[in-house]
């Protein structure tokens, strides 16, 4: 039997968790916002590619806050590895980085995280050095829903991790 | 009898499920959806996958709320609750809401929609406002760069004229001194503009003679006119009063802007200036200045297009020169000064370009009147030391020569800020030209030092050669104790003005 994981995508509301997971099961993208409630789950067999088995991952798309600690907690429950997505465009949504990721890490004690910094299209260089200059060491990918850059690589990396 | 009701009106919205600890489907209800028996629950949405993490803890409830099941074409949006009874049999309970979430779904959609929409906005300003910013530094900075080459350029141009030339060289240097005015002209265009954007343009109030101020740009015209070809008609008004408040560089630019147009757009005829009085009223004058000529005109269609910056016409792109910023310049300095500018113009019939500005009225008086390089020559008595404080060489240059040129003084020029006021105790000093971009030192605080020092040598006067140009900065350095600014770049009839007015 193909052993499955679960994955966790949390983050600001808009930035793109939904386009991202449709992106990586459908590879689909539409410009337009539909406001996710509750939870979203979808699965998908992706192969890791060193030692040819087939894994599934099963992908909680839960409903965006702009507070880590309103999540419910029930949708937490047994997660393998989390991917915590921001809006490159929208500061709001990085503000509080540090201060979301630590209560992660606090509360959910060696479950990898893949911090994601979303819409990198519609961003320049100078925009992103100026913008994320002080934790972009934390942020482990810059990918794109719409242009679908980096998202494959984002979910495998994720993957090869947990199995 | 409540049972019967209860029968009656029971709300078919709740599935039960029960399955064992593997997840085998043992029994359902099937309310919402058809589950086949003996299958892998987990096979049937990815939801339930999660009960491989529950089945381990036993006599314990899980609750999920919000959960969007897939079922064939439908969705579901549920509650779900997980009993985990007795080993190997375990309750699913599944509340369909999707009518309620829907709903909710609804006032969620709206609310983030319209933070978001904010945010974007927020940051969109904050972003145009930062480029606003750059731009405006940019062109500060750059202008500012190139007033150091431009003087130098302007002086020695000037310089070779009076020199013993070839009428060709005369001709050629004539060339290069009227492209320098141009690209004078331009770099204090593009200043003005930023100056505009950034809301540092500021009227001054002061008095002045019109008088003087019309024959100085006549004068100036007069040659640039009569090079072309073209014909310059004056009329001054009589009635026109000799002395108004207001400012007078900026009267003098719109002036200048819509003369330097005139020729610019024309090949042949004549260039006309008429400036008269409309009224005069409640201490103030209206004055109407109106400027034609008879060149290439302008379709009525672009009319209010000319004042537009960076703007460019057909017929214009011929002889390769923008009407660039001037107009936009002159518009807005005379809206500023609370006046009207209008346009009446004809494909080849000409322009007239008319604008009505009013000016408080001021008390005639005469020692506003200012002397004249060769009145206040006659002066001097000795000859009068002069310190240069500057270490841009383009300049010391500059300087030396139109002072060498002049006779009646020596120069002594320092390069270091430390040497000023050593040097001016331990030596005659009648004036001081003091720059204000000696690398790591300011003028302001070498000016200050000299005020401070004692009775004989803190009177001396003191000139900034200054590549700022902001009022504030310009008013910084007057508070500083300077006598006066010279503002870069500057040709040799300012300098000498300066210099003849501040020497005893
Ligand atoms: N330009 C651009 N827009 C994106 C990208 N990802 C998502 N969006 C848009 O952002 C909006 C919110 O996306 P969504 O996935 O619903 O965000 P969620 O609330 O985090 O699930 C939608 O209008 C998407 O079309 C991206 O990579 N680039
Ligand atoms: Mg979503």
């Amino acid at each position: 039997m193909i052993t499955s994981k679960k994955i966790v995508l949390i983050g600001h509301f808009g930035v793109g968790k939904t386009s991202l997971i449709r992106r990586f099961v459908e590879n689909t993208f539409s410009e337009d916002y539909k406001v996710t409630i509750g939870v979203h789950i979808s699965k998908k067999t992706i192969e890791i590619s060193d030692n040819k088995t087939s894994v599934s991952l099963v992908i909680w798309d839960l409903e965006g806050q702009d507070d880590i600690k309103k999540t419910r907690t029930s949708y937490l429950l047994g997660t393998h590895g989390f991917i915590y997505v921001f809006d490159l465009s929208r500061p709001e949504t990085f503000k509080n980085l540090k201060s979301e990721l630590s209560f992660l890490s606090e509360n959910y004690k060696n479950i990898p995280v893949k911090v994601v910094g979303n819409k990198v299209d519609l961003v320049n260089k100078a925009y992103l050095t100026q913008h994320t200059g002080t934790f972009k060491p934390l942020v482990e990918f810059f990918v794109s829903a719409k242009t679908g850059s980096r998202v494959e690589s984002l979910f495998s990396k994720l993957a090869r991790e947990l199995f | 009898m409540l049972d019967n009701y209860k029968k009656k009106y029971h709300k078919h919205n709740f599935q039960y499920i029960l399955i064992d600890d593997y997840g085998n489907v043992i029994e359902s209800d099937d309310t919402l959806f058809f589950i086949k028996r003996h299958c892998k629950i987990q096979n049937i949405h990815p939801f339930f996958e999660i009960l491989e993490n529950l089945n381990i803890i036993k006599n314990e409830c899980f609750e999920f709320s919000c959960i969007h099941i897939e079922f064939k074409t439908n969705t579901f949006i549920t509650d779900i609750t997980i009993y985990s009874e007795k080993s190997n049999e375990n309750l699913i309970v599944i509340e369909d809401l999707t009518k309620h979430y829907n709903n909710y779904q609804l006032t969620a959609q709206t609310r983030n929609e319209s933070i978001i929409n904010s945010q974007v906005l927020e940051l969109k300003n904050e972003y145009l406002l930062e480029k606003e910013a750059f731009k405006n530094n940019f062109i500060a900075n750059f202008s500012h760069q190139l007033r150091n080459p431009i003087t130098a350029s302007i002086i020695f141009s000037e310089l070779l004229i009076d020199s013993d030339l070839s009428s060709d060289q005369k001709n050629y240097i004539n060339i290069i001194k009227s492209a320098n005015r141009d690209l004078k002209n331009r770099i204090e265009d593009v200043l003005d503009l930023s100056k505009i954007e950034s809301g540092k343009l500021i009227l001054v109030d002061k008095v002045f003679s019109l008088e003087e101020l019309l024959n100085e740009l006549i004068e100036a015209y007069k040659h640039l006119i009569t090079k072309k070809n073209l014909e310059f008609n004056y009329i001054l008004d009589p009635k026109l009063p000799e002395y108004l408040n207001g400012d007078s560089y900026r009267l003098k630019q719109i002036v200048g802007n819509l003369l330097d147009n005139a020729i610019k757009f024309t090949k042949k005829g004549s260039i006309n200036l008429s400036v008269s009085l409309n009224y005069e009223r409640a201490n103030k004058a209206n004055i109407q200045i109106a400027v034609s000529d008879t060149g290439i005109g302008i379709h009525p269609e672009n009319h209010e297009l000319i004042f537009v910056r960076f703007k460019k016409f057909p017929s214009v792109i011929e002889n390769n020169n923008g009407i660039g910023l001037g107009l936009s310049i002159v518009r807005y300095l005379v809206l500023k000064m609370n006046g009207n500018i209008n346009v009446e113009s004809e494909v080849n019939g000409g322009s007239k370009f008319t604008c009505n500005i009013s000016f408080k009225l001021t008390r005639y008086n005469k020692s506003l009147k200012n002397k004249l390089v060769e009145d206040l020559k006659g002066n001097l008595a000795s000859k009068q030391s002069i310190l240069l404080v500057e270490n841009a060489e383009l300049i010391q240059l500059s300087v030396l020569k139109i002072i060498a040129n002049e006779g009646g003084f020596y120069l002594n020029i320092i390069t270091n800020g430390n040497d000023v006021v050593p040097h001016i105790i331990n030596h005659n000093v009648d004036l001081i030209l003091l720059s204000n971009t000696i690398e790591g030192f300011s003028a302001m605080d070498i000016t200050t030092s000299i005020r401070n020092l004692s009775k004989e040598y803190r009177k001396t006067p003191i000139v900034v050669i200054s590549s700022e140009v902001f009022k504030e900065d310009l008013k910084r350095f007057k508070q500083a104790g300077a006598n006066a600014i010279l503002p870069k770049p500057f040709d040799k009839k300012s300098l000498l003005e300066k210099i003849y007015k501040y020497v005893k």
